[in-house]
């Protein structure tokens, strides 16, 4: 028998996305949430409570806070929002579970039937729809290291994490390519953060992928066969999401070349990510048939969710990066790298806004709109991104404040400094609190343009540089940078440049 | 202190909580002299009755120190000051152990404490010790209990009933004034009957289960067992209302139900299910409901025959829906984290620990009920049982919603027979049917009481009848009121036991 040659392969890929929501206190208990930045820190174990730790006639009582934190990201990723939904038990042992059990939703999810926009690595607008997005509390974590990294004979548990609250988002296979998946996991991330929902620090793992994952082949006899799904448990960068979603693609098509298998019931299969060799690994093959034993849990009651909540819940979404990108395209003329660039951090973006706002609220300048977010993106980007990348810390913590950027950049339009003392007062201005014109004054970075002075400077650089004087007076252009530069080093910089050249010819041509 | 004749009189005579509470305002009686002649009471009888498995002397006595001495200044005083009262071994202090009479919680002792002590003491009451249990609240006899069963005061060859049977017991011998019990499917009200006191399940949502360890979650309910319907009454006030740690626990009023007691119902409709007078019920028992009827009957009230066809799937429904969650709350007790750990060997591994840590710690009759739970909650099976279950109680629920609109209060037995022989129903069916009468309350989450109704007689022992009369959910008012108007009317529970007559070894051991 000979095996049709394959014409092409392609890519289908859904999404699972875990969410630690950012609240202050944990899913069912007023314990204290290792999501919530006040927290990060915590000592193993102390962010326990008898809800927490499970201990016998402890009850849980539902976070208000979560759910609309839930509600938030669902509204913002165009879902429904369930008027009615409950909790159920999903049963299973394990050490990091303390009751025997997790709080999720099974059948009635918070939010779902949504949708997410962005765009591709080609350029254009991807959609990716969404199944569902359900709150659900997270686990424990089980170690075998004690704190210091030390070795430890034995498991350790920490319930630090057990209970804080997670927020799954499920969509439907629309992705296509490994970089399109990091592309939404991106977009994903920057609108939970934007929402305040979550952190999103992938390292404390407030964000965890898991692709599914399968190949479309197509062969050479017209006909199309579909792998069998893997789902990839639990990557916590964007690099293992496109590395495992790369490997996948190959492996499967290997796979089906030497065996042959395509989808079918009961075929999915789970599989780890090996990061130091950059492999998949399987882990529990084929669906087990795992019986978790869902029931409503009687210890909560439902959530009924009102028109007023919902809409109030609404009201309180901020404009999205997608939204912002194109607002800063149309409005300041960015380019889509810059727009893309501001928009990658909600920190960030926030401080380049209350920048540009700056400018405009001064009322001093008659600086257009497209000015000013011009000038505040090259300012932040150039300036900014080159101290921050030296200092390794955000560009809106170096210390500036967007009235001191506002007010560097007023200098600039205005000629009061030149365009080469702009780094340097911005350096200086992550260091005080002070505004930017006594700064620059102190500093000798303010152009001076008063004639009186120019004329002496002019005077005494026509003195040093006879001869290049002499060749300009003859008509020698190249001779003018030469008097230029004297009169830079002779006023330290401080002279407008434009008004030394003008008063040069007219001193040595009479033009 | 003596404990002379003399003294143990008073007691009983005082013997109510607002007996107690009245003498020691008026300087009768000191707190710390109660708490002494209690706790003296206790090393004496306990031990033939083992209703009790521990006690607290010296927490009780410098809580009574602080009552008198707020007293000796004239201070306020809460409702309850003074009172010594015991607690069920599964609800949770944050002083001593709380074992709910298992083995894998021998050594456990809980690091909070639970709302309806809280409660208590904020009312001044002195939680006097512990009683015992069935494990988990599972069993209709305190017969299933890691640390020995309890005996019924009447006659100690029986048992008090369960799973509140130490509680019910520790009542009815004196050995405090009044116990917190739970109730499942009838754990306060079936040994409440067997012992011959007052039992009260309040409505499901009316006390916080905060603290009190978990075997049916949508069942359960912490309520009171006390010798009269007034100190019933006067708990339950201070145990009901809304608890931020308990999200099923309503936020509505607490009436002042003492206040209301003596309040006559107008144009009262008594409600008797047919259902419920069965030929299978010891004559005895259909005797006492038949003399009650006649008790309301005389005192105006109408008698109106009620058809429950569904009430005979009551048990059924409540032993797929309590070992469902059973099976569930119960899987924290995994040895991981506090109560029993089996030993391992090195070639053990994690299921093993959960499986030997199990195995060694929890007794036959939960075994069985987180098999059967774990079984109706199985995928293939969920349908059949557990679903089918819900409906079920959707439809008695709706059931006694119907008879509700035709009477104020369901009257029948609380139990099918008396108190039973320690070892008697060894069958867990039968055991089972115990509950016969008492788990629809809990599934359909209304309140009801059982009150002392009589007697019979059996190999000349005098052994206590209960009636039981349910209400709508929150009408605790008006099922106190209907209580208190037969308590009014009759004497059942002014009878107490011969149980201060030495014990003979050779009865307990039978």
């Amino acid at each position: 028998m000979t095996t049709p040659a394959i014409t092409s392969t392609r890519l289908k890929i859904g999404m699972e996305i875990h969410v630690e929501l950012a609240t202050r206190s944990k899913m069912f208990s007023r314990s204290p949430n290792l999501a919530h930045p006040d927290y990060y820190d915590a000592a193993p174990n102390s962010l326990v409570d008898p809800v927490v730790a499970a201990l016998p006639g402890a009850l849980p009582v539902m976070n208000k806070r979560a759910i609309e934190l839930a509600m938030i990201v669902g509204l913002a990723i165009n879902c429904s929002i369930a008027k009615f939904t409950k909790w159920d038990r999903k049963n299973y042992f394990y050490p990091d579970l303390p009751k025997g059990y997790q709080i999720s939703q099974y059948d009635l999810p918070l939010c779902f039937d949504g949708e997410v926009h962005f765009t591709g690595v080609d350029g254009t607008t991807k959609r990716v729809g969404i199944i569902r997005a359900h709150l659900e509390e997270d686990a424990g974590k089980l170690g075998h290291e004690l704190p210091g990294g030390k070795p430890y004979d034995g498991s350790l548990v920490d319930l630090n994490r057990a209970g804080t609250p997670l927020l799954e988002i499920v969509t439907h296979p629309d992705l296509a390519s490994a970089a399109d998946a990091v592309i939404f996991a991106k977009e994903l991330r920057n609108i939970c953060r934007f929402l305040g929902a979550s952190e999103g620090i992938m390292q404390r793992g407030h964000m965890r992928f898991e692709p599914n994952v399968n190949v479309i082949i197509e062969t050479d006899d017209g006909r199309e066969y579909a792998t069998p799904i893997v789902e990839v448990k639990n990557l916590n960068s964007f690099r293992a999401v496109h590395d495992a979603i790369e490997y996948e693609h190959q492996r499967q098509v290997e796979a089906w070349k030497s065996d042959g298998i395509v989808d079918g019931p009961g075929l999915k299969s789970t599989r780890g990510w090996n990061d130091a060799k950059r492999t998949t690994v399987l882990q529990r093959e084929k669906e087990e048939s795992h019986d978790y034993r869902y029931f409503p849990d009687p210890d909560l009651i439902p959530v009924v969710v009102s028109d007023t909540w919902r809409q109030e819940i609404a009201s309180r979404i901020p404009q999205l990066p997608m939204q912002r990108r194109a607002r800063y395209k149309k409005d300041y003329d960015l380019s889509a790298e810059d727009a893309t660039a501001l928009t990658d951090e909600r920190d960030l973006c926030l401080f380049y806004e209350r920048c540009v706002k700056a400018i405009h609220t001064d009322g001093s300048s008659d600086i257009t709109g497209v000015q000013a977010g011009q000038a505040c993106a090259k300012l932040l980007l150039n300036a900014g991104a080159k101290r921050a990348h030296e200092r390794s810390c955000p560009i809106h913590e170096l210390g500036i404040t967007p009235e001191q950027i506002s007010q560097l950049i007023l200098l600039r339009d205005s000629n009061a400094i030149g365009s080469s003392s702009s780094n340097e007062l911005f350096a200086l201005l992550c260091k005080t609190d002070d505004d930017a014109q006594p700064v620059a004054e102190r500093a000798g970075l303010m152009q001076v343009s008063d004639e009186g002075q120019l004329d002496e400077w002019i005077e005494q650089a026509i003195q040093a540089q006879p001869q290049a004087a002499d060749d300009f007076s003859r008509g020698k252009d190249a001779a003018l940078g030469r008097l230029v530069g004297e009169v830079m080093k002779l006023s330290r910089g401080q002279a407008e440049a434009k008004s030394v050249q003008a008063k040069l010819r007219d001193r040595l041509r009479g033009d | 202190m003596p404990s002379d004749s003399g003294s143990e009189a008073d007691m009983d005579e005082g013997a109510t909580i607002q007996g107690l509470v009245d003498a020691l305002r008026r300087r009768e009686s000191s707190a710390v002299e109660l708490v002494d002649r209690y706790l003296q009471r206790i090393d004496r009888l306990n031990s033939s009755l083992n209703c009790f498995c521990e006690t607290y002397p010296e927490r009780a006595h410098a809580t009574a120190l602080q009552i008198d001495q707020q007293l000796a200044a004239g201070d306020q005083i809460g409702p309850l000051a003074g009172v010594p009262i015991a607690v069920k071994d599964n609800i949770v202090t944050d002083f001593g152990h709380t074992r709910c009479g298992s083995r894998f919680l021998e050594n456990y002792k809980s690091p909070y404490a639970s709302t309806a002590v809280e409660r208590l003491e904020q009312a001044g009451a002195i939680i006097i010790g512990k009683t015992n249990c069935d494990e988990f609240g599972m069993g209709s006899s305190t017969e299933h209990c890691a640390f020995g069963a309890a005996h019924n005061p009447w006659d100690i060859t029986r048992v008090p009933g369960g799973s509140s049977g130490g509680s019910a017991a520790a009542v009815t011998a004196d050995l405090c004034c009044a116990a917190l019990g739970s109730d499942t499917g009838g754990s306060i009200r079936q040994p409440a009957a067997f012992c011959g006191i007052v039992g009260a399940k309040p409505s499901y949502g009316r006390v916080s289960r905060y603290g009190l360890v978990a075997f049916g979650s949508s069942l359960d309910q912490i309520g009171p067992l006390a010798r009269t319907v007034q100190d019933a009454a006067l708990l339950l006030g201070v145990l009901a209302g809304a608890d931020r740690h308990d999200s099923t626990c309503a936020d509505r009023p607490v009436p002042d139900y003492v206040a209301q007691l003596e309040t006559p119902t107008k144009s009262l409709r008594i409600g008797v299910p047919k259902q419920f007078l069965s030929d299978d019920n010891d004559p005895g028992v259909n005797a006492a409901v038949r003399d009650a009827i006649a008790v309301y009957r005389s005192h105006g009230a109408e008698i109106i025959e009620i058809d429950l066809p569904l009430s005979e799937y009551g048990i059924a429904t409540y032993y797929v829906i309590a070992p469902a969650e059973a099976s569930s709350n119960l899987a924290r007790y995994d040895g991981i984290r506090y109560g029993r750990r089996a030993e391992l060997g090195p070639d053990d591994d994690l299921l093993d620990l959960y499986a030997r840590s199990r195995a060694e710690g929890f007794g036959p009759e939960v075994q069985r009920r987180i098999m059967l739970g774990t079984y109706v909650l199985s995928a293939g099976y969920y349908e059949a049982y557990y679903k089918r279950a819900l409906q079920v109680r959707r439809l008695i629920k709706q059931e006694l919603d119907a008879a509700f609109a035709q009477c104020d209060a369901l009257l029948g037995p609380t139990t099918p027979t008396v108190a039973f022989s320690l070892g008697e129903k060894a069958d867990p069916l039968s055991m089972y049917l115990c509950d016969v009468y008492t788990t629809i309350a809990n599934i359909a989450g209304i309140c009801a009481i059982s009150i002392p109704a009589g007697f019979v007689s059996i190999d000349g022992k005098r052994l206590p009848v209960g009636i039981q009369i349910q209400c709508q959910a929150f009408d605790e008012a008006t099922m106190f009121r209907i209580a208190r108007m037969f308590e009014a009317a009759t004497d059942h529970h002014t009878h107490r036991p011969d149980i201060d007559d030495p014990v003979r070894s050779t009865d307990i051991a039978r």
